[in-house]
């Protein structure tokens, strides 16, 4: 039963979260250039530079680095399909870190510098975010009695009224996870920067193109997680639920616009403190009070 | 195959000149012109571009940084000259060490001459550039088919 | 009875024809042919026993009596052997602690006294308990450490011409090697299935012996401090192993492993301090911080020995005397807290280590640390499901750590080096034993593979039972651990140029273990639902009366699937010919000769673009945790041990009032 439903729900993700993946990007870049005192590109944007990517020359620097980000993919709509199926929260968390494990080797199999480099931060940001990331399953827990996301509509309140401190901790580290400033170390949307691209330099044409529409995927998933913390039992939460997500959306890129990349010692720090106090805090409340 | 017009891509490198095109170039990109408007971004990775953008002309140093930036980029691309270095070598053009504008190194698609070249040209330029885009773009799928 | 006495005895019978024998030929015939024999009976074992809860044999009195003498016998030559060594390197503390283990294995043979229990009538002691994680741990032994025992004899070939080539009067002492290697399965056989404690200690101290021999057998200076360390910190614990011995017989219980856990369940504080004294004995065998610095000496030792201590012998015992522990230690809030502590820190510190840390055998060996660290909180949370989960992070960690290290000797080998970043390119040098690396690692630490389902259930197991402290160290070295492996899995994965492809000199024998160490992973993670119910939760089970599986069947369902796409793309997706154009990496247009990664520097000249990995060797690096960890652990175990003393002397003073 269960897995059947898993598989629907990935085939439902694999359709849904492109596309809403898709406009969340546009709005993401509309936004930010109005921040900027822009007018911006049209909400389909996104949309046609991966139509153009997967137009391009099929080209690689050599023959394992589209079946790993093609793994990746793969990997990203199962997490995305275990969680919205109402599957088990940490079984997703733990694909989503599949998937990003696969894309960091994809980069460092290309063994070029810059690809290196990036590989490696992103990596150091994997262990920024990952204690944030466990604790707020746990504290999702907790609060819920569920590790089963189906579980929040049977709940009398949503799983924020007793676990919003790790849900402000998880705030923190999704920056990390959306590649958004202060922690775009790894791979920026800006141009000109010391590693050029980072992780994607060498991903070219359609295999960027995967990569972009990894990208909406994970960030549909990421807000979903966001989302779980604000449903009960009450239909109507719902769209309480999808009025913070955007709410969220919208702050994280403010954030984006307003602050400037910091040094991974810092990220990492910062990142492991907030888990510290924000995540045990929170974990240690709920299990002994 | 709209799409290559409408996210062309850029990459911009400066030859040897005297940085003035350079500039202008950098000021076309700024927010003030808005060219993400069109989907224009600026790519600092050959890998990534559609559009090659060259300032100054070209000279023994340089040319197979030209040439290699050239290659690493996938099929659609179009080279825009900018600036009078880039089309023809320019003041430059009887130095020791010059060898003549951009086409000495990699066939360019457009030519925008001025000294400076001002945004408004370049951008022009690059319109004229997305065009070829799309014709190499239609060309090349129709390779595919005919494959 | 038949098997069980055929378990022990063939690789006894095997390490004595393979000391006396110097041919290669003949070693190789007659190793293979011993190893698949016990790998056979062990499978046969399993066969009969796994269905069939937990069976008790008894010995008559007569044999009972001459296999204690005999037990008593081999203490005393094992003693003796320390004693001699010791002398021989003039190391004072060894030859005590030998001395004093003399004389504890005298008097509990002589003076002790002894207790039937009432529950078995009169005469009758249990001599062998064979129960599910009995089964489990005999099909580790004979599969994985033979296995390993075949590995080790193409790789000695190699380690031999290496040793001749150093000095061509180098003598051959391949036989010694091979002999310790099969007495060490023997010795792991009788612990996991005696039932009588006194026997269980004789083989406890033959392993804490042949690890010695082991580590020590290069006998460079080197080697033998090490082995000394590890005998040092080992005599310990097997001396806490005999001072419970000695309390639990001055206690008139009976001295049978089985009868002592449901005795100390249901009297927890009666036996406090036999039970951390034991718990002690166990985190000193399985290395937990401070004893973890014998595991990290150990690896002089040839690579066959290092596999063989840290997948599925030596440590395995420790953990596996703190799983059976665990149900004493759910009763028991003190050694419990004792054991969790030094897990949980153990587990944190030493994944925070192995960031730091270049040389891929030490990376190993933190990372089989900080797994056996654990294993250790698990068993001391002692609820049914930290126990499922404890078992199959005993299962996965032997077969995923014997591959990696296995792997690691053969690269060793052959590129001269056992340091991470040379092995940069593997995957083109060496592109079948860098998939099965890649595949060991992954193993380790990602989803859908064992280790993570595992640590997945140790997380739901820690949140069930409110256990914040664990939680925190487990998120944090979760972190740890993606971090030093998926740094080591980018070196592995890299392609540039066309190399040469040396591992066509890769010995049979070796790749042989290598494909028998990577099926092993592939079907223990693919299976691993199947695995849970035919194997772990029938322990379960008998121990707790619950199935304690954590996690789902359809979760773990999902999990196998993607751990067969995960084997198809290493080994069918990787690496072939695409319609893919070739094109070279980006290096700012400055290329020299691409494939080589040179570009023109300044001056024109050709510059190579290298990088290392990021090693944080002054966050993480051992000279700033280590002293840390050691002082919280030793903390730990010392406030442990003292308050089992106390409630000692408050019972005994209780007694005159």
């Amino acid at each position: 039963m269960t897995t059947l439903a898993t598989v629907l729900g990935i085939i439902a993700f694999a359709i849904a979260g492109p596309i809403i993946g898709c406009l969340l990007a546009g709005l993401d870049r509309i936004i930010s250039a109005r921040m900027q005192g822009r007018v911006g590109p049209p909400l389909l944007q996104p949309y046609y530079d991966v139509r153009k990517l997967f137009s391009k020359e099929n080209a690689s620097v050599n023959t394992s680095e589209h079946a790993y980000i093609l793994f990746a993919f793969i990997f990203t709509l199962v997490a995305g399909g275990v969680f919205f199926s109402g599957g088990n929260l940490l079984l997703s968390v733990f694909l989503v870190t599949l998937s990003s494990l696969l894309f960091i080797v994809a980069a460092y199999s290309t063994r070029s510098p810059y690809s290196e480099v990036g590989a490696a931060r992103e990596t150091l940001q994997a262990m920024a975010y990952e204690p944030m990331l466990y604790l707020m399953c746990v504290a999702f827990f907790m609060a819920s009695g569920w590790f089963d996301v189906a579980g929040v509509f049977f709940l009398d309140a949503p799983a924020i009224t007793t676990a919003w401190l790790a849900f402000l901790g998880f705030l923190f580290v999704l920056t990390i996870k959306l590649r958004k400033s202060p922690f775009d170390i790894s791979m920026s949307h800006h141009a000109h920067q010391e590693i050029v691209r980072g992780v994607t330099t060498e991903m070219s044409g359609p295999t960027l193109g995967l990569v972009e529409v990894m990208h909406w995927c994970e960030n549909v998933l990421f807000m979903g997680w966001v989302a779980m913390f604000f449903i009960w039992s009450n239909p109507l939460s719902i769209i309480l639920a999808i009025v913070v997500v955007l709410a969220v959306y919208f702050l994280e890129i403010w954030i984006d616009n307003n602050f400037a990349r910091v040094k991974w010692q810092l990220m990492l720090k910062s990142a492991w403190l907030v888990a510290l106090v924000a995540g045990g805090l929170n974990v240690a409340v709920l299990a002994y009070l | 195959m709209a799409y290559n017009s409408k996210s062309p891509w850029v990459i911009h490198y400066d030859a040897s000149s005297c940085n003035g095109c350079d500039i202008e170039v950098l000021a076309a990109l700024c927010p003030g012109f808005d060219v993400e408007r069109f989907g224009i971004i600026n790519t600092g990775n050959p890998k990534h571009a559609d559009i090659f953008l060259v300032t100054g002309s070209v000279n023994e140093q340089n040319i197979k940084v030209v040439q290699e930036i050239y290659d690493q980029m996938l099929e659609p691309k179009a080279v825009v000259a900018c600036g009078i270095c880039a089309c023809s070598g320019g003041v430059f053009h009887d130095c020791y060490n010059v060898l003549g504008g951009v086409d000495k190194a990699i066939p360019v698609d457009v030519y925008v001459p001025g000294c400076a070249v001002r945004p408004e040209a370049i951008i022009d330029g690059v319109v004229q550039a997305i065009g070829i885009l799309d014709e190499k773009a239609k060309a090349m799928a129709q390779q595919k088919k005919g494959a | 009875m038949e098997l069980i006495a055929s378990l022990i005895v063939v690789p006894v019978v095997a390490a004595l024809l393979l000391l006396v024998i110097k041919n290669d030929r003949a070693r190789d015939v007659i190793g293979v042919a011993f190893a698949a024999l016990i790998a056979v009976l062990s499978i046969a074992f399993a066969v009969v026993f796994a269905g069939t809860g937990p069976v008790d044999y008894s010995v008559t009195p007569n044999l009972e009596n001459l296999l204690s003498l005999v037990s008593l016998a081999i203490d005393l030559v094992v003693a003796a052997f320390i004693v001699c060594y010791a002398v021989r390197y003039k190391r004072p503390l060894a030859l005590g602690l030998a001395i004093v283990q003399i004389l504890f294995a005298l008097w509990i043979e002589f003076f002790a006294p002894r207790t039937k229990p009432l529950w078995l009538g009169t005469d009758l002691t249990t001599a062998v308990h064979v129960d599910a994680l009995g089964v489990i741990m005999v099909l580790i032994i004979g599969i994985v450490g033979s296995g390993i025992c075949v590995y080790a004899l193409g790789y000695m070939k190699d380690f031999q011409a290496h040793e001749l080539h150093e000095n061509p009067q180098a003598k051959d002492r391949r036989p010694w090697f091979f002999a310790l290697m099969f007495a060490f399965l023997s010795a792991m056989f009788i612990i996991v299935l005696a039932d009588n404690m006194t026997w269980m200690y004789t083989a406890w101290e033959v392993t804490t012996l042949c690890s010695f021999l082991l580590i020590g057998f290069t006998k460079t200076e080197e080697a033998i401090n090490n082995a000394f360390r590890q005998i040092v910190m080992n005599m310990l614990g097997g001396i806490a192993f005999q001072v419970a011995i000695i309390l639990l017989a001055s206690f008139r219980v009976p001295l049978m492993f089985t009868y002592f856990i449901q005795f100390a369940s249901s009297q927890p504080y009666v036996v406090l301090l036999p039970t951390v004294l034991l718990a002690f004995a166990g985190m000193t065998k399985a290395a937990q911080i401070p004893f973890h610095t014998w595991l990290l000496g150990a690896m002089v030792a040839p690579t066959p020995t290092s596999a063989l201590l840290h997948s599925s012998t030596m440590v395995k015992a420790g953990v596996f005397l703190l799983v059976k522990l665990s149900p004493v230690f759910a009763a028991c809030l003190p050694a419990s807290v004792m054991v969790i502590l030094v897990g949980g820190f153990t587990f944190l510190f030493c994944s925070l280590l192995a960031i730091s840390q270049s040389n891929a055998k030490r990376v190993l060996a933190y990372s089989t640390i900080a797994n056996l660290g654990l294993i250790t909180a698990c068993a001391g949370v002692g609820t049914p499901e930290a126990v499922w989960a404890a078992i199959l992070l005993i299962i996965f960690h032997a077969v995923a750590k014997s591959l990696l290290f296995l792997c690691v000797g053969t690269a060793e080998h052959h590129i001269g080096s056992r340091n991470i970043e040379d092995m940069d390119l593997l995957f083109e040098r060496m592109p079948r034993l860098a998939r099965f690396m890649m595949l060991g690692i992954m193993c380790m630490f990602v989803a859908p593979f064992g280790m993570l389902i595992a640590k997945w259930a140790t997380l739901v197991s820690f949140v069930e039972t409110g256990n914040v402290a664990l939680i925190i160290l487990l998120a944090f070295g979760s972190a740890a651990t993606f971090m030093f492996w998926a740094k080591w899995l980018g070196k592995l994965s890299g392609i540039a140029g066309e190399p040469q492809n040396v591992e066509l000199t890769v010995h049979k024998t070796e790749w042989v273990a290598l494909l028998l160490m990577a099926g092993l992973v592939c079907v223990t993670c693919v299976l691993l639902p199947l695995m849970s119910s035919g194997l772990v939760v029938p322990y379960v089970e008998e121990v707790f009366g619950v199935s304690g599986q954590g996690i789902d069947d359809d979760n773990l369902w999902i999990a196998a699937i993607c751990a067969v796409a995960i084997i198809l793309m290493l080994f069918a997706g990787l690496g072939r010919s695409s319609k893919q154009k070739k094109v070279d990496v980006y290096l700012a247009g400055a290329s020299a000769d691409n494939m080589a990664r040179t570009f023109r520097g300044s001056m024109s000249q050709p510059v190579a673009a290298t990088s290392r990995n990021m090693y944080l060797d002054n966050i993480f690096g051992e000279t700033r945790i280590t002293p840390i960890a050691s002082a919280i652990c030793t903390l730990v175990m010392v406030a442990g041990i003292a308050l089992g003393l106390a409630w000692l002397v408050i019972a005994f003073m209780n007694l005159f009032v």
